[in-house]
Order: structure tokens, then sequence, then C-alpha cells
């Protein structure tokens, strides 16, 4: 049962940031990942500031240079359906169509699902864990077949969201609004390995809102995909998934790669080795196969997902070979 | 909780209780008009529209809402658990614990689980350490948050295949063995070894399913004086009452149960639970109605799963595909408490094809877990797991088609069964006539030539089964009432648990009757208004109460047309009824509308009391079935799709297709979701806690993980012997071979056997990366 709270429904952004500048004030968008973290008692929340019915926070826009700027409350739904989004950026209607159930996607929405806590059975279970300020990290010696092969350094969380390592291949950045004024936070900085810091999954700081994700123009020769596979065919996270930006040129060289994986590490990865691998030559059958292995090179698998090394591989092998 | 015991899921070697005879031998139906078609439920409108009342639906004034606080511990002693803070809280009406005064007392309760209700040691996460009862439930779930317990953490083992490791913690006194492993044999195993051209062995292992009926268990409670009123999401309002009345100490005629609606059980409900006796003391110390539901997680926690199975399965055949020998060695675990985890086990390993020398060896564990209850022919999809793709493969080492090999081994007795011979084998045509309807042999050369695709390969399997329990038999007793103006009425106290019962019995009261069933009153599932029934349970519930419905129906049809006869003078032997009117079927033409009788308007009504008769003494009834799936893997990913199943079942009679239908796809899609998605995963060696506590870690298919093309083919020999309808189980035999046949479908694509529950990706693209390796 969901501990007691207060509710704000805020009329604008600045009422927003107002509240949940306050201890224990919690930001509520599509709702849906909120619910559950109440109900699992994830965290203590003493007031819930609902950002829902701020319609500037809601659409898609096309600025004159090309440049897709997307309101954080849209819905995913509206995402994966959005014309523009499909026809230029076909990763991100991709990401945002596997996300969880028509329900969910209707009712969810892009900056809820950047900013979504993982689903770690530990972290959300009644477990200390060093996620919620404990002492340690339970997925080292207790179940963790779905837990992360890169990057884990004293939490072994995977980034539950689709989207996020699709706006990060994609350059995009995050419009922050807060205290201080707008901030513009790349995709790529805007996720806290646990390395830094265990017990946060952003950048975000106490009344910090993320107003808008921008996508740079798509440019000449941008190819992009989303795929992820799961233990269900719906309604699931990311076992491992890779997300796609290739810039290719009309000879059918790798200009610019963006790859970037999910179900993996605790932030969306960037793979640097595959990116390396890819640039500068055509996508054959021999780019990739090395493309596949390089992508777990430095794979550090647990007990029990030993599986996402030959899994990651095989998404990896298997998306480049269709754009190619 | 003894599930198995308590609550007889079938009758299997009991007497039959002393029954009436019908009237008359009903003969077998040559001809029907409503029994064997499509209908839709006669309660679809309730259902659908909302005004269907279903016990969590139920709202009395002045209720009150319980809540149970659980042992957050996979062990753990309770040292003392201090309630004053909580019964102070505003609106909260009650606190019980086995240590809060006065209710000491309660500590003394033996429920029907032959443990205290409130366990002073807490053999698992989940049991029941105090209950509250507060004006809304949310103050409820408050007072239990504002109880302090001190517990004493005991050492724990939370996987049986831990348990009896040296120095393993006991779960009870005495270590933990269940009892002796439990041994059968027949023949002579080693000769059969011996005269085998081929002998293979093989592990396999399925993991724990949970239930997941819609609607959680729970219950509403009532007290007026003395006299106890519960509306109980369950599957037999009869075995609820018995337990209830034990545990308190009340006579049964003092408990009414009702259970009209209920949001499904699948063999989780088919008695009371804890929760059953606490919203009846909360009700009773606070006066006040008491309604109690759990919550998903409780239900995940604490009232029952499909036990995991460990099996070794060695089997020995010669080289034209006949058995010569099986040998099964399994354990399994019912949780902490006995619970029947080796139930059913090796029931298909000794029955379902023939093989002269068997053994089987079975060992019930106990761990510190949630206890088992039946699960939808419990034992027997995880003994198919094992036994059909040995099976699968013992017919590939001799070089045989898969269902050439089972053909050449389908048995006429039941060879466990004291060779008794069967109703009806429908093994054969299940098979035959499944795989010509799917095109068997046309799919499997298909699959073999692969695909456009390379790393995308498509297998063809199939698997087949029978189950233990499915004839149904006494008692049943139910009543039919035809009223002056030619309305009917149908009461009986079985439950119908989402299966589609009422529309069935309607079908066959309208049979006789010539009414519409739709019509026809249904009154059932009420302890205090409905006729002694046993739980909806073990496929039994058709194959039980339709006969007894139809005798009802025959003994009201056989009055009218005596009224009739008397009216217009001539022999009721040539008289018939027809759409609401008796007719003459020989002589001169006299009819009569039957709310013209005469003598039906004096009296009222007629009444027809039906009993269910016996079952054949000297033969075994059981339904058979044989499914067929294609699907399709992806190599680099493991993802497999099923594109399509097919079951063909002997039932018996078919007495709604549609229902029939629903039974056989639900049945598939639980076989899917148990092959292939679904495991209970606890925290083994650390916390030993449950990990998978929602529906999103523990995964229960989805529409898109079932294919939309599934058809059935019912094989329906004629069963004139099992019964007067002729029907017999299909909700859980649906549900047995689904599982192995996927896996076989996977090994036909693949090459790779998973010999471990559920296929996901993970574990298959391990295993093909594995056989790369050459591991």
């Amino acid at each position: 049962m969901i501990q007691s709270f207060s509710y704000v429904k805020a009329g604008s952004l600045d009422e927003a940031i107002e509240h949940l500048r306050a201890e224990g004030a919690r930001i509520h968008a599509g709702g849906t990942d909120l619910l559950g973290c109440l109900r699992d008692d994830v965290f203590e929340v003493d007031r819930v500031v609902s950002i829902a019915g701020l319609e500037p926070l809601k659409g898609v826009r096309e600025v004159a240079d090309g440049t897709l700027k997307i309101g954080a409350l849209t819905p995913l739904a509206a995402v994966a359906a959005d014309a523009r989004v499909r026809a230029r950026y076909p990763a991100l209607a991709q990401a945002a169509e596997a996300v969880g159930t028509p329900q969910l996607r209707n009712q969810g929405t892009l900056g809820g699902n950047v900013c979504q806590k993982p689903r770690c059975w530990y972290y959300r279970g009644p477990f200390p864990c060093r996620r919620k300020g404990g002492e340690r990290c339970y997925a080292v010696s207790g179940n963790n077949e779905g837990h992360a092969i890169f990057g884990g350094a004293g939490c072994h969380i995977v980034h539950p969201s689709d989207t996020a390592p699709v706006l990060s291949a994609l350059g995009a950045t995050a419009v922050v609004a807060g205290p201080g004024g707008i901030r513009s936070v790349p995709l790529d900085d805007f996720f806290v390995p646990p390395r830094l810091d265990p017990t946060r999954e952003t950048v975000l700081e106490a009344g910090e809102v993320v107003s808008e994700l921008v996508l740079p123009p798509p440019g000449e020769g941008l190819r992009s995909s989303y795929r992820k596979v799961r233990g269900r065919r719906a309604w699931d996270f990311a076992l491992a998934g890779v997300a796609l930006a290739l810039r290719v040129d009309s000879s059918g060289v790798v200009q610019e790669a963006g790859v970037v994986f999910s179900g993996v590490a605790p932030v969306p990865w960037r793979s640097r080795p595959v990116e390396r691998v890819l640039t500068g030559e055509r996508l054959t059958e021999d780019v990739v196969r090395l493309a596949g292995e390089v992508a777990v090179e430095s794979a550090q698998p647990l007990r029990h997902n030993q599986y996402k090394v030959p899994l990651l591989r095989g998404i990896v092998e298997r998306e480049l070979a269709a754009l190619a | 909780m003894s599930a198995d015991k308590e609550v007889r899921y079938w009758l299997e070697g009991t007497e039959l209780l002393e029954t009436p005879q019908p009237d008359q031998d009903l003969e077998p139906w040559t001809e029907t008009r409503v029994v064997g078609q499509r209908r839709p439920r006669v309660d679809a409108y309730e259902r659908v529209s909302g005004t269907a009342r279903y016990p969590s639906d139920v709202v009395l004034p002045g209720m009150l809402y319980g809540a149970i606080l659980r042992c957050p511990h996979s062990h753990a002693r309770v040292r003392s658990v201090d309630i004053s803070a909580a019964t102070g809280m505003p609106g909260v009406h009650a606190v019980l614990s086995g240590f809060s005064e006065p209710d000491r007392a309660l500590r003394a309760h033996r429920s029907l689980l032959r443990e205290q209700l409130f366990n002073p040691v807490c053999r698992h996460e989940g049991e029941v350490v105090a209950a509250a009862a507060a004006d809304t439930p949310y103050r409820a779930r408050d007072a239990l948050r504002a109880i302090r317990v001190d517990y004493e953490e005991l050492e724990f083992v939370s996987d049986e295949r831990d348990a009896l490791e040296p120095g393993a913690p006991p779960v009870h006194e005495g270590g933990n063995r269940v009892g002796d492993p439990q041994v059968y044999e027949r023949g002579d195993l080693a000769r059969g070894f011996e005269e085998a051209d081929v002998v293979l062995e093989e592990e396999y292992r399925t993991e724990c399913q949970l239930h997941t009926p819609l609607e959680p268990h729970g219950c509403v409670a009532e007290w007026e004086g003395d006299r106890l009123t519960l509306w109980e999401s369950t599957q037999g309002v009869y075995p609820v009452r018995q337990q209830v009345a034990q545990a308190l100490g009340m006579r049964q005629s003092r408990v009414r149960v009702l259970g009209e609606y209920m949001g499904g059980g699948f063999g989780s409900k088919l008695g009371a639970g804890k929760y059953t006796i606490l919203a009846a003391l909360l009700a009773k110390v606070t006066a006040r109605p008491v309604k109690l539901f759990l919550t998903r997680e409780e239900t995940f926690l604490a009232v029952g799963n499909r036990p995991p199975a460990n099996m070794r399965l060695r089997a020995g055949a010669k080289r034209d595909g006949t058995l010569t020998a099986l040998e099964f060695v399994a354990t399994a675990t019912g949780g902490a408490y006995p619970a029947g985890g080796t139930s059913a086990l090796d029931y298909l390993v000794r029955n379902l094809y023939l093989c002269p020398n068997v053994r089987t060896e079975t060992a019930d564990l106990y761990i510190n877990a949630g206890p088992a209850r039946a699960m939808r022919a419990p034992g027997h999809p995880q003994c198919s797991w094992a036994l059909e793709q040995m099976v699968d493969a013992l017919a590939e080492a001799v070089g045989m088609d898969p269902v050439e090999f089972r053909l050449r081994n389908v048995p006429e007795v039941s060879q466990a069964g004291r060779g008794r011979p069967y109703t009806t084998t429908g093994l054969a045509e299940c098979l035959g006539r499944g795989a010509e309807a799917f095109g068997w042999a046309e799919a499997r050369a298909r699959a073999e030539e692969g695909t456009a695709d390379p790393t995308v390969r498509r297998g063809v399997g199939m698997a087949g089964g029978m189950w233990a329990a499915g004839g149904g038999g006494p008692p049943s007793t139910v009543i039919i009432k035809l009223f002056s103006d030619g309305a009917v009425s149908l009461n009986m106290g079985a439950s119908d648990i989402g299966t589609g019962t009422k529309t069935v019995m309607a079908m066959v009261a309208a049979e006789e009757l010539w009414v519409d069933p739709g019509e026809i009153q249904i009154e059932h599932a009420d302890t205090a208004t409905t006729h002694f029934a046993s739980a909806s349970g073990g496929s039994k519930t058709v194959p039980t109460e339709s006969p007894a419905v139809r005798a009802a129906a025959v003994l009201v049809k056989q009055q009218l047309l005596e009224m009739a006869a008397r009216q217009l003078d001539v022999d009721a032997a040539t008289l018939d009824l027809r759409e609401g009117r008796v007719v003459s079927t020989s002589g001169p033409p006299r009819e009569v509308a039957v709310s013209e009788l005469t003598e039906l308007r004096r009296r009222g009504f007629v009444e027809g009391i039906g009993f269910r008769g016996p079952n054949p003494r000297d033969k075994e009834v059981h339904p058979f079935v044989a499914q067929f799936c294609e699907v399709e893997v992806d190599l680099s990913t493991g993802e497999v799709e099923i594109l399509r199943f097919l079951g063909a079942h002997d039932s018996g009679r078919v007495l709604n297709r549609t229902t029939y239908d629903n039974q056989v796809f639900g049945g598939m899609t639980m076989g899917i979701g148990f092959g292939s998605t679904e495991k209970r995963v606890l925290d083994r060696g650390q916390s030993g806690l449950l990990l998978s506590r929602g529906w999103h870690d523990y995964r229960i298919p989805t529409a898109m993980d079932v294919p939309a093309n599934m058809s059935t083919v019912p094989v329906d020999p004629g069963d004139a012997e099992a019964n007067t309808t002729g029907a017999k189980g299909i909700g859980e035999p649906a549900t047995i071979p689904t599982a192995a046949a996927v896996a076989n479908a996977v090994y036909h694509a693949t090459g790779v056997r998973i010999t471990e529950t559920p296929i996901t990706p993970a574990r298959l693209v391990e295993a093909l990366a594995g056989r790369e390796r050459g591991v």
C-alpha cells in the first residue's frame, strides 16, 4: 500500500520547479513508473508534484534548421506515431514502440522514459541496496541474470530505457529547466554511472525538470535503428539491445557511427570500440563480424548473465547487417 | 498446505459414495440440437458489462477491510509481536496476533492447514504473523506498518537442490524429506534395458510456476449471531464450508459460503485459506463484516504454485520403436509444509505409453518457500517435459518419425491402473488425426528446407499426453424445476470457475427440455440454497455434473409427458417435447402446450432431482491429447516465435464447442507460459526471498507470446460407457503437452535440446553459443 503524501498539480513549469526543490518531492508526468516505485516502497515521498497538465511540454516541433524538439511530456505512442520521427529517426520510433504495452505507451512520456528508475529486483524489492543508500549490491552474490555486463561498479543495475540509448546515439540533448534557469545537457552526459554515484541515475538536481529533448537535423545519409531482445514479446525490458545511428556516404562508407547499448550497463552504454570499427568502413560481412566481436570484448559478465555476451554480439551483427 | 490430502482432487482409489441410481439407464444421445453447438456464455453479458458480482465486488454496510502482516524472512522465530501502537490508530477496529491479549486463545487455532494460524516459527517468507481490520484498506495497511515484530532469524534453505546437502538447515525437525521416496515398479527394468537397441539418459528441470488468477484470493465475512456467511473466491463452496467449520469449531450448517462468480483459481482455490479464517475472526471480534483480499505479491508468496521438479529419465527402445524400459528418478518440493510436491509427477511415465518395464522414484523435499497447491494438472506438465522430449530423442535415435514412434507404443489398458481397460483410448486417434489436420509431415519437411534468412530456422514439434483424472464421478445432485409458465430453473452446488460450467449445464438441460439455454435460471455455488458438490477442479466438473443435469431434466420431461398423457388420454410413450409443447410422435397427431397442462398449472411446478451415477467399475476413464506446433527461431538472438498450435483432444463428447476451444486455447497459453516465459525466482543462497515479486519479473505470456493461429481437433470416439453425456474433462489435458511440444519444435529447428524451463532467449542463445564453441 502506498505511503501518505500531498499532491500538487503544477500550473506552470516554474511552479513545478518551486515545489520540486523540497526534500521528499517527486515528479509525476505519466506516472507509470512513479506508481510502481511508490507501491514497492522504493523511496520515501512527501509530495507528488504533477506536471502532467503542462501543455507546453507536449508535442513535437520542428525549427527552421530541421532540428526536432520533442516535449518531455509527449506520450511514447505519439513519439512513435510522429511522421517526422518515423521518416528521419526510425530508431526513435522503434524504441518508443518497443516500450511496455499500448497502455503504457499512451500514458508514459518520453521524458519519463529517459528518467525512469531501474528495474533491478533487489532495488525494487525489500533489500536495502546501495542504490537506496544501503551498504551493498545484492546482485553481486545473488541472482544477477538481468544485470550489467559493462560498467558495474558497486551497483550492477542495467538502465531500463529504450529511448535513451537512441537519443544518445542520435546526439540528442536534454533541455533541463531548474531553479537556476535553463541548461542543455547532451544525453551522453545526462546519466550518472555508479562509479560516480550509485544512488542517482541522472545529473538532475533538486527542482530540475527535463522539459524537452532536442534532436539535431538528420543530415545526409543517416541510417538508424533500435532493436531489443526481451524475455517476453511485449511488456518487458531489454535483456540486451542496440541503438545504431550511422552516417553512410553514397559509396556505402560509414562516415560517423553512434552505437549505444541498452540492457547491459547501468547507463546507456556507448560502444566506442564498435564505433571505431565501423567508421571509415563499408558494412561488409567481415566488418559486421568484427563489430560483433569488439562489442563484447570488454564485457564482464556475472554468474547468471553470461548469455548477454553472445546475445549482444548477435543483436549487433544482426542489426548492422540489416542497415547495410 | 496439504491441498492434495485435505481437498480431494479426484476420487482415485476411493470407494464411491452411495448414490441413488438414475430412474432409468439413459441411452447416449444420437442426434443433438443444442449439445455440441457453439454457444456464448449464458452469463456473458453480466461478465463483460460488470454487473456480475464477484466476491471482490461485494460491499456490505459497515464493512471493514482486513489485511495480513506477513513474515519478511525466509525462516524466523517470532519472539514477540507488539500491536499496541496499531490498535489505537484512527479507524483501526481490531488487530490480531498469536501474542496479543486477549487473543492468546487464537494460538490454539489449528486450521485446515495443520499449522497454527499464527505460527511461532515462520518457515517461509509470507507466513501469517498478524492481521488487522480498519475502516479503509489504507488504514488497515497503516496499522500493519505500526506493528512491531521481534524476529529471530534462522538459517534457511530456499532451493530443493540444496535441501539434502550436508549441513542444510532443516525446515522441520527431522530433516528436509517430507517422507520416504515413493517407488513404483513393474516388470524387470534390467532386462528391459538389455533388450533395448538404444538407451538414452537425460536430466530435466521444470521451474516453479505461480498461479496468477485475475481475482486474487480472498473473501468477505459477515456474522449474524452465531451464523457465518462468506463470499469467497473459490472453486468449491462446500470444501470451504467444511474447512472453515472445522477450523472455527462450528457446525457446518452454521456456515454459508457463496461463490457465484469467481475470477479464476487454476487449482489454488480448492479450499479455504488462512485469509478466510482471519476474515471470519476479524469480523467476529469487530462485529462488522470484513473484506480481506490478498495483494498479488501475497498470492505469489503464500497461496500456491506448481512445484519445481528435477527429473532424470533413462529410456530404452528397440530399433522398431518398441519401448522396453523407463526409469524415472525425481525430486521436487511443495515448499515449507507437506503440499504434494511430487503429486502425480511420475504419472505419465507409468501410463502414457506401452512399456513393460518401469521404475519410478520420487522424493518430496521441504524448503523455506511458500507451499504448493494443486495447479492445472498437478505433476503432469513437469513429467511431460521430460518424457515427451525423451520420446522425441528416442524416435530420432532409431530413425523414426516422432508421431510414428508414439503410435507404436499406444496402450489399450491402464498399465498402472491394475491393468484395467480404458473406456476409450483416443490417444492413437489424437496422434493420427492431429498430425493429419496439422499437416505434420509436410510441415516437418518444409521446416527442414530452411528459410530465406540463414539465421532464422523453422521447427515443428509435437507431444502426446493424458490426464490422471478427468472422468468425474459421484457425488453430484442437481435439481431442475419447471414452473407453470414453462420457465426452468437449474440448481447445482458446483462453481463455474470461468470455464463455462453454467453454459454447458444449461445446454444439457435445454437438450432434453426444448428450451433456450439462455432462458434457464441457474442457481449455484451457495451452500445455503444449492446441493452438495465437490470443488470444480481435476477437469471433472463437466463429466461429474452434466450427467446429473441430464438425469434431472429427463425426470422433469417424464413428468410433463405423463401429465400430458393423462390430459390427452394417450400413452405417455407416444409423446415427446417440442419447443414448449408436448406432441405425439406416433398415432393421431395430438399436442398441448406445456403452459396449458392443467396438472402443471394446479401444482405450480414439477421437479426433477438428478444424481450422478457411478463410473464403470471395471474400466478407467481418462482424457487423451496430442498437440502440434510450429516455431521460428532466430539463431542470433535465441528468440522463439510460436507460429501455430493445434490440439487434438479425446475428451469424449464436446458439449459446447466454444467453451471447449476456450479451454484448449487457455491451456496452450498456460503451457506456453510454463515452457517459455514463467519462473518463480527466489534469492537462492543469499536471502531466500522472492525476487519475481510482480508481473514484471514473473512473466506470464502476453497476447504477443501466443500464436493467433490456434485450433482444435475434437476426437470423440463416443464414450458411452463413461457416463450418460459421454463427456470427459478438457481443462487440464489442454495444458499438459504444450511446453514439451514447444521444446521439441525448438530442437527440430536448432538441434539444441533445452532441458530446463523456460526456453527464454537467454537460455537458448547461451545454448546455441555453447554448441558453437563445442561445449
